[in-house]
């Protein structure tokens, strides 16, 4: 019992170093529920997993782990390209990214007022017009590149310029206290 | 948050709760209710073609009800049957009241009677605005700032003198400067040099007496010059000392409540951040009360007797300048905010230039091992270039504003003059004395404007920094000590946790329904993983938070009921975070027992494995270490808390990872003091190393705040479990280095 007990422990470590790219031929996700996925490989079946972008900045249709939602969360494998899946998988990958992560991508500014260290925003996004209130000054407001804008609200909750510099002059008038 | 009427009238039972959700399926946004009753849970949610479209679930069809967090956005997932789904889903500003929903359901599914949890406000009741921090709720727009002035100035009641010499001064100040350019002016040229007889007789002397009168003026003159610096000087003396004091007697107000608060307290905020702003408030609040306040007194009557005397003047010339006037203020208020943020923006790319430095100086090690000067030249260059663009855009705006503003005030300047010159030349009434009187008058009047248009944004600000301050001041700690405490007399150390349920947030309990005995004298080892409570169940004993439900007990009296001072004294803790004060050696070994003499002090450090490498030290127990002083390495600090912990001579030994991060030869000499140590005490010890426990007599397993192993070494290791995996993993782990 002892060796099996120890020879098991070196496996999960193994595993836990090895990677493993998921190919579209082997990898068989199915719909279960309204909004999660099951994946079924070879001989393993996993009743539901979780979709993680590595580079959700950088490289967002790149590098998606796919992780076991059990506990352990476990990585089951990473899929390096979503264009090498099946149109009908890639659908149902980018549907459950959606759901994980919500940015909202600002189109309009509408008013900005700041006020006692903390400024309170009125803007159209692609997800419709939303209200919110950021702190000022410290973390709040990130540059992913020069004209990228991460901005994140009291709450925690993200949204995105992607290019400052086609705002207009007069949006960008009233984002220049952030820039 | 109201429910819409529709919705209530929809539903027939009695809605206990309801929370808001704000994404639809599609991942816009669209607002919509979860609805909770006795029975039944709701999901209305806009739709485009009626008001509200519904789902209804039976409560006990819903299995595994769960909030799922994404990145910005969560689900509400449930079972229902055989299939999972989501309900609905939000962004964190809902976050809050769903877990308060989930554990409403979880109360009813078990049969619980549902209790309402409390209503946390986010949002000012008054103007509808989220507080700016949901723990400190003040809006900043509707606080009652007038009761917080009066606050304020109770601070400035022990420099009553000097604060209503300093208001006179500046009164006195303003009177002075009003009365010069009459004296330069009317006096000078209209009386003197004009040779006006009749001033002379007024004055008192002879006629033709004009060299004498005007040695007279100048003297006046002179005299009122130096009457203003004068005051000047005093100004300085008494703002320096008025704010100095104030600001020490805030800080230490504030400093002395933070002692007494929880734990809790300094958890929900970051302490760093809230250092530095009692330190920039305590700032402010007296910059405004010493730099603007008199003025604004000062600054109201100088406009308002400037206005009279140019009105006696000449109205006509007064209303022109009127008219003018507010061109100037308005170039002010629009440019000026500009400078502002574009001295945020050199800030910023100053820190980031900084940054660069600083990586490179602290990093060199790790730059030059990957060769990577020029990438970091590279990076350099390009945020001091960005610095450079920011001080050549300040340097252009302040150009900028300076010609506009001067622009301006050189037209209203020759305005003044040329309408001057045309009364003068029309004779109706002017003279050249008069009319250098009244534009000096009128340069006069731009100060107040100027200062009037900054108060309400500077007085605001002050206000609500010192809303903060009190705010503290005002905080209540959340562990609060019996009025009348139990003594504990003669402590055995027996403690016994009952059923124990706690979190640091609600709904989310980090300990559930933990009991265990831990009786007098014994040692208890507790393992678990990181993040499964341990130190929490420590802390609780302690007394560093109270616990939700259940009790804890020593010596069958519940630590609610001892006295701070009882308890500290018989329970000690070693933890994993040491801090070592600033100090000495001696001073930080005996912190917790000050009156120890240098025999004690050495005693404990031996013990604790310390003494050695103390005595490597320059100036052996006498050396400062501490923030200013020499650095200690990890396994120092840790020897130094133990022997403190030692010093201290508890009834109760907490070692929370006390042995985690010092090497194996250190850890033997440890245990062995540790021996020593806990004899005649009860000791509870915290460890990932399960050799630290090799002397416990009796071992839990902790697991997601529950305790799921109990036992002795052998009870456990025939278990199987978690503690035998452990163990398993670590004799090999060992096998392998020796």
């Amino acid at each position: 019992m002892e060796e099996f007990q120890l020879e098991q422990m070196e496996q999960e470590t193994e595993a836990m170093l090895r990677i493993r790219y998921l190919k579209d031929g082997d990898a068989v996700f199915e719909k279960v529920g309204n909004g999660f996925l099951s994946l079924c490989l070879g001989e393993e079946y996993y009743p539901r997993v979780n979709v993680v972008r590595m580079f959700p900045f950088s490289d967002s249709q790149k590098f998606i782990s796919i992780r076991n939602a059990e506990e352990k969360q476990e990585e089951i494998g990473i899929i390096e390209d979503l264009d090498t899946m099946s149109p009908k998988k890639k659908e149902m990958l980018l549907e459950q990214l959606s759901l994980r992560y919500f940015t909202p991508v600002i189109l309009k500014v509408r008013n900005i007022k700041d006020e006692y260290g903390y400024s309170y925003w009125d803007v159209v996004t692609d997800r419709g017009e939303c209200k919110f209130t950021v702190k000022m000054g410290g973390k709040s407001i990130s540059h992913l590149s020069e004209e990228r804008v991460l901005i994140m609200d009291i709450d925690e909750n993200r949204f995105e310029i992607p290019d400052v510099s086609k705002m207009t002059p007069a949006e960008r008038k009233k984002l220049d206290l952030f820039l | 948050m109201k429910l819409p009427e529709e919705i209530k009238a929809e539903i027939k039972a009695e809605i206990l709760f309801s929370a808001l959700f704000d994404l639809k399926q599609n991942g816009e946004y669209g607002k919509g209710y979860v609805v909770l009753t006795g029975e039944k849970l709701y999901v209305f949610s806009e739709s485009e073609k009626e008001q509200h479209c519904r789902f209804s679930y039976d409560l006990k069809d819903l299995e595994q009800l769960n909030v799922e967090n994404g990145i910005g956005c969560n689900m509400l997932t449930v079972r229902i049957g055989n299939r999972m789904q989501y309900l609905v889903r939000f962004t964190n500003a809902c976050l809050g009241k769903m877990l308060q929903l989930k554990k409403g359901v979880e109360q009813l599914q078990k049969g619980e009677a549902f209790e309402p949890p409390k209503e946390e406000e986010v949002c000012c009741p008054k103007c509808g605005k989220r507080y700016p921090d949901p723990v400190q709720k003040i809006c900043p727009k509707c606080m009652d700032k007038g009761a917080v002035f009066w606050r304020v100035l109770e601070y400035f009641k022990t420099y009553r003198v000097q604060f209503i010499t300093l208001v006179l001064g500046v009164i006195l100040t303003s009177l002075l400067n009003l009365v010069w350019p009459y004296l330069n002016g009317e006096i000078l040229y209209d009386k003197v040099l004009a040779g006006d007889e009749g001033f002379l007789q007024s004055i008192g002397l002879g006629q033709g007496e004009f060299i004498t009168a005007l040695l007279l003026l100048v003297l006046t003159m002179v005299a009122t010059k130096v009457v203003l610096l004068l005051l000047q000087i005093l100004h300085g003396v008494l703002t320096a000392h008025m704010v100095i004091g104030v600001i020490r007697d805030m800080k230490k107000d504030v400093f002395a409540k933070m002692g007494q608060l929880s734990i809790s307290f300094f958890r929900s905020r970051q302490t760093g951040g809230l250092m530095t702003r009692v330190m920039s408030d305590a700032d402010r609040i007296t910059g405004f009360f010493v730099d603007g306040a008199p003025y604004v007194l000062v600054h109201v009557l100088t406009f308002t007797v400037t206005m009279v005397v140019m009105l006696r003047i000449n109205w006509k010339m007064t209303l022109t300048t009127l008219l003018i006037l507010p061109v100037l203020l308005g170039i002010n208020r629009y440019l000026r905010p500009k400078i502002w943020i574009m001295h945020g923006r050199r800030h910023r790319a100053e820190r980031s230039v900084n940054n660069s430095v600083n990586d490179n100086l602290t990093g060199a090690r790790v730059v030059k091992s990957f060769g990577q000067e020029s990438q970091e030249i590279s990076r350099f260059k390009s945020s001091n270039r960005k610095l450079r663009d920011a001080e050549t855009h300040i340097a252009y705006r302040q150009n900028y504003f300076q010609i506009v503003y001067g622009g301006a005030q050189s037209i209203i300047d020759m305005s003044v003059w040329f309408l001057g010159v045309y009364f003068l030349l029309g004779d109706a009434g002017m003279e050249l004395g008069t009319l250098i009187t009244f534009a000096g008058y009128v340069s006069q009047l731009q100060g107040p404007l100027n200062f009037m248009s900054h108060v309400p944004n500077w007085w605001a600000e002050s206000m609500n920094s010192a809303q903060r301050l009190f705010e503290i001041m005002d905080a209540i700690p959340q562990v609060q000590e019996k009025e009348k405490p139990i003594p504990l007399k003669e402590p055995k150390g027996d403690v016994v946790l009952d059923k124990v349920t706690f979190g640091y947030e609600i709904g989310r309990p980090v300990l559930k329904d933990v009991s265990l005995h831990i009786e007098a004298g014994k040692m208890i080892g507790i393992i678990g993983r990181s993040g499964a409570g341990k130190t929490t169940l420590v802390n609780l004993i302690s007394r560093m938070y109270d616990v939700q439900e259940g009790s804890i007990r020593i010596d069958g009296i519940d630590v609610k009921d001892l006295s701070a001072g009882d308890l500290r004294k018989n329970v000690s803790m070693v933890s994993q975070d040491t801090y070592i004060f600033m100090g000495t050696v001696a001073e930080n070994i005996a912190y917790a027992n000050p009156g120890a003499d240098h025999g004690d002090v050495m005693r404990a450090a031996k013990l604790a494995g310390a003494h050695d490498f103390i005595m490597k030290m320059p100036d052996g127990y006498d050396t400062f270490i501490g923030s200013s002083g020499r650095a200690l390495s990890g396994g120092e600090r840790q020897r130094i808390s133990i022997a403190r912990a030692i010093l201290a001579n508890p009834k109760i030994l907490i070692l929370d990872e006390a042995t985690a991060s010092v090497d194996t030869e250190t850890e033997r000499i440890i245990q062995k003091s540790l021996q020593y140590l806990v004899k005649g005490r009860t000791t509870i010890s915290i460890a990932h190393r399960l050799s630290t426990l090799r002397d416990a007599d009796y071992l839990v397993v902790v697991e997601n705040g529950e305790i799921t192993e109990a036992g002795t070494h052998e009870e456990l290791e025939k278990l199987g479990g978690i503690y035998y995996k452990l163990m398993q993993l670590q004799t090999k782990a060992l096998a392998v280095k020796e």
